[in-house]
């Protein structure tokens, strides 16, 4: 049914949109609406903090990354913690969490960097608002 | 003098190296989470990428060394150049020794599974890049149709450069300027490199199949390409099934939701045939290679199962950012590749059941059947407790122990069992290389 030139075609046929989704992917599909989820040049300095100290290993944003501790994507903004909190462990440490050695600087641009997750969503999604096709309602809108 | 077939056997061996002492460090990292504390001289924030890079490293070394050593035979002709094949070998060797070295000095890439330093990301896109013109070269001159697995195998070889480079495209400040896009081409990447690396062992396993058997029949089969491009569709579009939370285009999320579901027709065939796959596994179980087979078959029922479920948007809200997905991940890379790569490794150096590999067999897989459940327990727990109450981690975590400790119990089991195994391939393929039956029973 599908010759050897058929197979090719379907191949890079998909290869042609897996392109055009990438293109998507990196530019129009990622945007965030609110202007404080964009980093500035402190909360990238954060972000390279976050991976040079390799904060994944332990946290996760948006449920991604280890499970040792906490989920930080709304650290800065939940109820009994805020950002001076996160500063504060992030100088000292914790039970659990060593002390980084960090600068007060640094520990300024660790919190950009988690200010700017806070603004880019909510999670966990504890409303269970679901359709009958297997979804929920955030998941049909990029605004959380 | 090294022959086309001495070359394999180097990167099983280093595989097999690689895979044991990930192993040792998964055992530590797990205990770790059990008991705060202990082996501290490696904390956590080092025993976990060491036990991830090495684990990784254990799937390309023994995929890459199954094709060096298979691909001669499947194109009818010698490889392209030995001397890359063994280039690239150094390259991945001095590549891995620097990663273990910068990971003890505290330096990381601080991505989610296999970071190292950025740089160190150079000499491994260039020995592949090595990989890839040797493999193109070499299987350029076969004549007749391809095989699937072939088409597998380039498919792998290809997206494991694209999504490589992709994985890397953080370290500009374009694709990198929000969380969300932060995450987004993250999972992308991670996503279709999986994919990628999933062509070249399930390639692998069909290479197996054809030469224990000498049926050729399957691997030009309609249904296998079907199977092929279902695979190949879920590689190129299923990967924002990890990342259902983030906030991107909900297209994106939709459109891998519905090609993740497309993947319901391979649990439903696998069901169709179980009759047969049973009495397969049953008639050849005197066969260290078959039973390896037979092992993956049904991991890729139970992970299969298990991955569709949380696809589900509705259900993954509850699994997500929970152990449940650590159990996927962990039962297909232990149930799922390393039996296809064992498979492998022993029809390429001839292993026969004994007892230190009838041993090794069974507590790996009996192992890995309790600490798959403990994983799927403690996500059950957390998911649970996260999503319809208002706890905070901390006590979360606390109703999650018990779980951790069969978890961290059951590692202890699994690493006892993959320690016999690497013994008796390492044994195999020091004493008798690349010659094993399998390699030498060739089938016209």
């Amino acid at each position: 049914m599908f010759h050897a030139g058929h197979r090719r075609i379907i191949f890079f046929g998909l290869v042609g949109l897996f392109i055009v989704q990438s293109v998507f992917t990196w530019t129009t599909a990622t945007a965030v609406n609110d202007p404080d989820a964009e980093y500035d040049a402190s909360a990238h300095r954060g972000a390279e903090l976050y991976r040079d100290f390799n904060c994944t290993a332990c946290h996760q944003f948006y449920g991604s990354g280890g499970y040792m501790g906490p989920d930080l994507t709304n650290v800065t903004i939940e109820a009994d913690k805020g950002a001076a909190y996160a500063r504060g462990i992030i100088l000292s440490g914790t039970q659990r969490m060593p002390a980084l050695g960090l600068t007060p600087q640094q520990a300024d641009d660790l919190v950009a960097y988690l200010k700017a997750a806070s603004a880019s969503g909510r999670y966990p999604i504890r409303s269970m608002d679901l359709t009958p096709w297997g979804t929920y309602r955030q998941l049909h809108t990029d605004d959380h | 003098m090294i022959t086309d077939r001495d070359i394999g056997p180097w990167y099983l061996l280093a595989g097999i190296v690689a895979l044991w002492c990930g192993a040792l460090f998964g055992v530590i990292g797990s205990w770790q989470h059990v008991l705060p504390g202990v082996v501290d001289a490696i904390p956590f924030v080092k025993s976990r990428p060491l036990h991830v890079s090495l684990v990784i490293a254990w799937i390309f070394l023994a995929a890459v060394g199954g094709v060096y050593h298979y691909l001669p035979q499947l194109a009818g002709v010698p490889l392209h150049s030995k001397r890359l094949a063994q280039l690239h070998w150094v390259i991945f060797m001095g590549t891995g020794c620097a990663v273990i070295v910068s990971y003890s000095m505290g330096r990381f890439g601080g991505r989610e599974y296999w970071e190292f330093p950025p740089v160190l990301g150079i000499p491994i896109a260039l020995g592949w890049l090595l990989f890839a013109y040797n493999f193109f070269r070499t299987v350029a001159s076969r004549k007749g149709p391809w095989p699937v697995y072939l088409w597998m195998w380039s498919t792998g070889v290809a997206f494991f450069l694209i999504t490589y480079a992709e994985a890397n495209l953080y370290l500009f400040p374009d694709f990198n300027g929000n969380l969300v896009r932060e995450l987004t081409v993250q999972w992308k990447a991670y996503g279709a490199l999986t994919g990628s690396w999933n062509m070249l062992v399930y390639g692998t396993a069909l290479v197996v199949m054809e030469r224990s058997t000498g049926n050729t029949a399957p691997a030009l089969s309609r249904t296998a390409f079907l199977l092929f491009a279902l695979g190949f569709t879920n590689l190129l579009f299923g990967w924002a099934h990890h990342i259902y939370p983030v906030p991107s285009a909900p297209w994106l999320r939709l459109l891998a939701y519905g090609i993740s579901m497309t993947e319901w027709l391979i649990l439903a065939r696998m069901i169709r045939l179980w009759r047969a796959t049973l009495k397969e596994g049953m008639d050849k179980r005197h066969s260290l290679t078959h039973r390896f087979l037979f092992a993956s078959e049904v991991w890729v029922f139970l992970n299969l199962g298990l991955a569709l479920l949380i696809s589900i948007p509705a259900v993954n809200l509850f699994t997500h950012g929970t152990h449940i997905t650590v159990a996927h991940a962990m039962g297909s890379t232990i149930g799922i590749n390393t039996s296809i790569l064992f498979a492998s490794v022993f029809f390429i150096s001839g292993g026969a059941i004994n007892a230190r590999a009838r041993w090794g067999f069974w507590l790996m897989n009996g192992s890995l059947v309790l600490f798959w459940l403990c994983l799927i327990g403690a996500g059950s727990v957390k998911g649970y407790l996260t999503v319809t109450t208002d706890l905070p981690f901390q006590p979360i975590m606390e109703r999650v122990w018990p779980f951790l400790a069969g978890f961290a119990i059951a590692g202890i089991g699994l690493f006892t069992g993959l320690t016999f195994l690497a013994w008796e391939a390492v044994r195999l393929l020091c004493t008798r290389g690349g010659a094993g039956t399998g390699a030498a029973a060739l089938h016209p």
